[in-house]
Order: C-alpha cells, then sequence, then structure tokens
C-alpha cells in the first residue's frame, strides 16, 4: 500500500505545477453550471415549485455536484490511456514493475484529480452561492459523510473507466463503449436525478453504477436523509469492491494474451 | 489563379482520400467509432425527452426545432472535426514545429495542414445530424439549406480553431486556451438561444458565434428568411478571409524546431 501511496503523492506533487490549466478548465466547468441555470430557471416558472420532489435551488446544486464528479474524474482521457496501453504494447513495461496496473493507474489518476477536486469543489461551491444566495443546510457529520460518498464516487468511477479501458484486451478499441456508458452516466444521472425518469428506469439506474457514481454524493447534498447516506455508501462500498475485483479479473486475462513484437 | 485554386481542391480531395484509406486500415475500428458516435449523441435526445414532458416549449423551441439544433450542431461539429481535424490541433502543430512538413510543400499551407487528417467518429455525428434533419421532417429544399448551414457553420468553427490555433504564434503554452474556447462552441450549440438574456445573447452572435452556425440556422429552417441567409454567408465569407490573415500574419513569426519527421 505504501506504493501506491507514494505514486498517489508524486502526482499530487505533479498536477501542483499545472494549477493555470485547472483553474481554465474550470471556466468550461462554469460555463456548464451558468448553461444549466439558465436553462433551469427557464423550466421552474416559480422558484418555490417542486418539480419530481426538487426545487430550482436543489437541481442547481445537484448540478454542482455531479459535474464536480464529472470533471475530476474525466474518464474519457484515462480510458483513452489505458486503450493506448493496450494496444501499442507499452502495458507490457509495467508487467515487470513491483505493482499491479490497476492499482497504479488509480493511485496515479486519484492524485492527479485530487487537486482538481479541491479547487473544483470551492470554487464550484463559489458560483452555486453566486448563482443562488443558499446553500444546503447541513451539519458536519453530514458533511463529513458526502464528502466521503464523493470519494468513493470518484474512486469508483476511476474504476469504471480503468475497466472499460482494458477491455481493449478483448475489442481493439474500446472507447467507443466510454463514449456511450460516460454519455449514460451524464444523462442518467449527472444532469438529472433519477426521480426524472419513468418508475421502470429508475428501478435499473438504481441498481446501476450511476446510482454509486454521480445521483448518490448528490442526492445527500441536496436532499441529506440518514436511511438514504447508510443505503448509498453501502452501496459503493459493493461496486467498490466488484469494480476492482473486475478490473483485476480483466488484467489478469488479458495480460496472458498479450503479444509484443520488438521493441 | 483559377487553375491555382483547382490544384488546391484536387489536393484536397488526395488529402482526404489518403486520410480516410489510413483509417480504413482497421474497418472494425472505423465502423464501430461511426456506430458508437451515433448511439452516444442519440442519448440526448432522452434529456429533451424529459425536458419537453416538463414544458410545452423550452427557450421558446418546440421539440421538432430542437431536434434541428441538435441536427445542425452534430452536422456542424461533424463537418469541422472530419474534414478538418487538425485544424484543433494547430496549436501542437506550430508550439512543437511540425509545421516544417507543410511549409516544403508547393500548396496552401494552412489548407495542406488542416486537411491531413480525418476523425472517424465526428463521421459519426455528420450522419446523426442527417438521421436527425430527417426525423424532423425532411423536403429537398430543407437538405439543400441544412447542408448548406452545416458547411458553413463548419466553416466558421474550423475558422474559429485556426484563430485560437494561431495564439501559438504569439503565446506559448496557449493549447489549453484553444481548447477552452473551441470547448465553448460546443457548450452552447445544443441549448435555445431563447433561455439567454443580456450580454450572453450577444456574445453568441459576436465573439462566440453559435447563433451565425445554429440558431439562425433553426429560424431560417423553420420559416425561410433570405435576410437571415445572406447574412451567414456574408459572415462566413468575412471570418473566413479574416482567419487567413490572423494565420498568415502570424506565421512570419514561426521559427522551426529544427523537429525531424518522415511525412508518408
Amino acid at each position: 500500500m505504501k506504493k501506491y501511496f507514494f505514486i498517489y503523492k508524486s502526482e499530487i506533487m505533479s498536477s501542483m505545477q499545472y494549477i493555470a490549466n485547472n483553474l481554465l478548465n474550470f471556466l468550461g466547468y462554469f460555463m456548464h453550471i451558468f448553461i444549466f441555470f439558465n436553462l433551469w430557471d427557464y423550466i421552474y416558472s416559480n422558484p418555490e415549485e417542486l418539480i419530481n420532489g426538487y426545487s430550482k435551488c436543489q437541481m442547481i446544486w445537484y448540478i454542482v455536484i455531479t459535474e464536480v464528479i464529472w470533471v475530476v474524474v474525466g474518464g474519457r482521457k484515462l480510458c483513452r490511456l489505458i486503450s493506448d496501453d493496450v494496444k501499442s504494447g507499452n502495458i507490457s513495461y509495467n508487467m515487470n514493475k513491483p505493482y499491479s496496473y490497476v492499482g497504479y493507474r488509480l493511485f496515479s489518476h486519484l492524485g492527479e484529480g485530487t487537486i482538481k477536486f479541491f479547487i473544483f469543489i470551492v470554487l464550484g461551491g463559489m458560483v452555486g452561492y453566486l448563482f443562488l444566495g443558499e446553500i444546503p443546510n447541513l451539519n458536519i457529520i453530514q458533511l463529513v459523510i458526502v464528502v466521503i460518498s464523493l470519494i468513493l464516487a470518484i474512486t469508483i468511477q476511476t474504476l469504471c473507466s480503468i475497466l472499460i479501458g482494458l477491455l481493449s484486451f478483448i475489442i481493439e478499441d474500446s472507447n467507443p463503449l466510454h463514449w456511450v456508458y460516460g454519455k449514460a452516466v451524464l444523462i442518467l444521472g449527472t444532469i438529472f436525478p433519477i426521480e426524472f425518469f419513468p418508475m421502470a428506469v429508475q428501478k435499473i439506474a438504481k441498481l446501476s453504477p450511476i446510482y454509486v457514481v454521480s445521483y448518490g454524493p448528490a442526492k445527500l447534498f441536496v436532499d441529506f436523509e440518514i436511511k438514504t447516506a447508510l443505503n448509498i455508501l453501502v452501496a459503493q462500498i459493493i461496486y467498490l469492491f466488484i469494480v476492482y475485483k473486475l478490473c483485476m479479473l480483466m488484467y489478469n486475462k488479458g495480460v496472458k494474451k498479450i503479444n509484443v513484437n520488438g521493441g | 489563379m483559377l487553375m491555382e485554386v483547382k490544384n488546391q481542391i484536387k489536393v484536397m480531395i488526395l488529402s482526404f482520400k489518403y486520410a480516410v484509406m489510413r483509417e480504413m486500415l482497421n474497418k472494425v475500428t472505423f465502423l464501430s467509432n461511426i456506430i458508437f458516435m451515433i448511439l452516444n449523441n442519440s442519448f440526448f435526445i432522452i434529456q429533451w425527452v424529459v425536458l419537453f414532458s416538463l414544458r410545452e416549449n423550452v427557450g421558446g423551441y418546440t421539440f421538432n426545432q430542437v431536434l434541428m439544433l441538435w441536427a445542425i450542431a452534430s452536422g456542424t461539429f461533424g463537418f469541422a472535426h472530419f474534414f478538418f481535424k487538425k485544424a484543433y490541433s494547430l496549436s501542437d502543430t506550430i508550439t512543437n514545429g511540425k509545421l516544417d512538413a507543410y511549409l516544403v510543400q508547393p500548396k496552401n499551407v494552412l489548407i495542406s495542414c488542416i486537411t491531413s487528417d480525418v476523425s472517424p467518429s465526428a463521421l459519426g455525428d455528420l450522419i446523426y445530424g442527417y438521421i436527425v434533419i430527417f426525423l424532423s421532417g425532411i423536403t429537398i429544399s430543407k437538405f439543400i439549406l441544412f447542408t448548406f448551414f452545416i458547411i458553413s457553420g463548419g466553416i466558421i468553427m474550423v475558422d474559429i480553431a485556426i484563430i485560437l490555433g494561431s495564439l501559438s504564434f504569439y503565446i506559448s503554452k496557449s493549447d489549453m486556451i484553444a481548447e477552452t474556447g473551441n470547448n465553448f462552441m460546443i457548450y452552447f450549440a445544443t441549448y435555445p438561444d431563447g433561455i439567454f438574456k443580456g450580454i450572453v445573447k450577444i456574445l453568441l452572435f459576436t465573439i462566440i458565434p453559435i447563433g451565425i452556425t445554429t440558431y439562425i440556422p433553426v429560424w431560417v429552417l423553420t420559416k425561410f428568411n433570405l435576410f437571415y441567409l445572406l447574412g451567414v454567408i456574408a459572415f462566413t465569407i468575412c471570418v473566413t478571409i479574416f482567419t487567413f490573415i490572423i494565420f498568415y500574419k502570424g506565421l512570419k513569426r514561426y521559427s522551426s524546431s529544427n523537429l525531424m519527421v518522415a511525412k508518408i
């Protein structure tokens, strides 16, 4: 575990050099929030109105949180990196190293995202407050639970991207699969809470990764209930275990098939 | 002059042809990129079905108009990224001295550079645009107008990408600025202009010309207006001329990095 912590720390140190890039990236995040603020402002004719149980303020805060997860993970880039490692044979350089490739990619990516996470959560919070003039009423314990849920969501989402990237062992280019997965998470859990969909879709979404990587932490932030919090945290721990095991299985099966020509 | 233009077009077509052939070396990947991009874009229909279940119109747009908006946004994006993919990595080309390879060619440097690669997934965006415009109801005149608007919109998008990329002639590490600017063009393109107010609306018809590439085309497709159509043509020509001026002014400042590459 010590070596992974070292990888994580190295990536944090490295990303400290690119704070200006993160601030520039924040402009894109700000634009998304701005567009959705305008959109929901139009949809909600009265700010006190409830649509599917959400007020306008809750809807905007929901998106502020889900977009932070979306931007911090940046799964598309990670999937492309892993897919390229598999296709180009670069993955073979990691095979003889004293660490697991999955662990290396996970901690390296989390390290890269840590500074981004702090910048986006602080500035995102300020943007949300600037637009709405109020923040959800959470006590310190509830806030800690939301942060834990956010960290778990980012970790699971990172592992999901690694898993899809590793599918390149089976199909040559797994990037298109990530586009579809990413879009499903974006539409069914990031832009809208799952309550906005028909009951049948809600049932499927609650069993899917969408519930733990996007909907869960944002729901807790805008409408905290201890029972929901427990449900979400348990589901996140189960998902974390399953997706990690699937990544290891995929990697171990995949490297047996690897065939590198020359070097 | 005419002969020169004819030759340049011939080279452009050959450049596309070889770029497509290169991508088609792996047919399965090429086709899966296209099919999955169409599927990826289709998810957004769900977003609009949900929004229209809440309100009868969004930003003054009906569901049919949102379909047109998506068709044009996706079509222009596909056109720009499929035929002129390299315009989006112009910063990297300039910063790393990769422009040398195009400078020695006896053809237009800018056009040779931006047409030297294609993006297969962008073909999926282009096809998706046509699928959606058919779903919104099609006539021959609408089809012709739609094709015209994705070409004009695509050219404007490429122009913006070149102008932002040309910043690298003046500022090193300006790739992030270019990427952010190009992303702005995409963010607004799929949302009705009616939800934006005040200064933002003015910006969308000037500095971030989504209004010209996407909103006006939707208005014209809904109700034909010759004045708007001519406005789009005039804007496209002016921005393109301006782009060439900016690029060639910047090119005078370009210095090679002695990068040795084989261009096959």
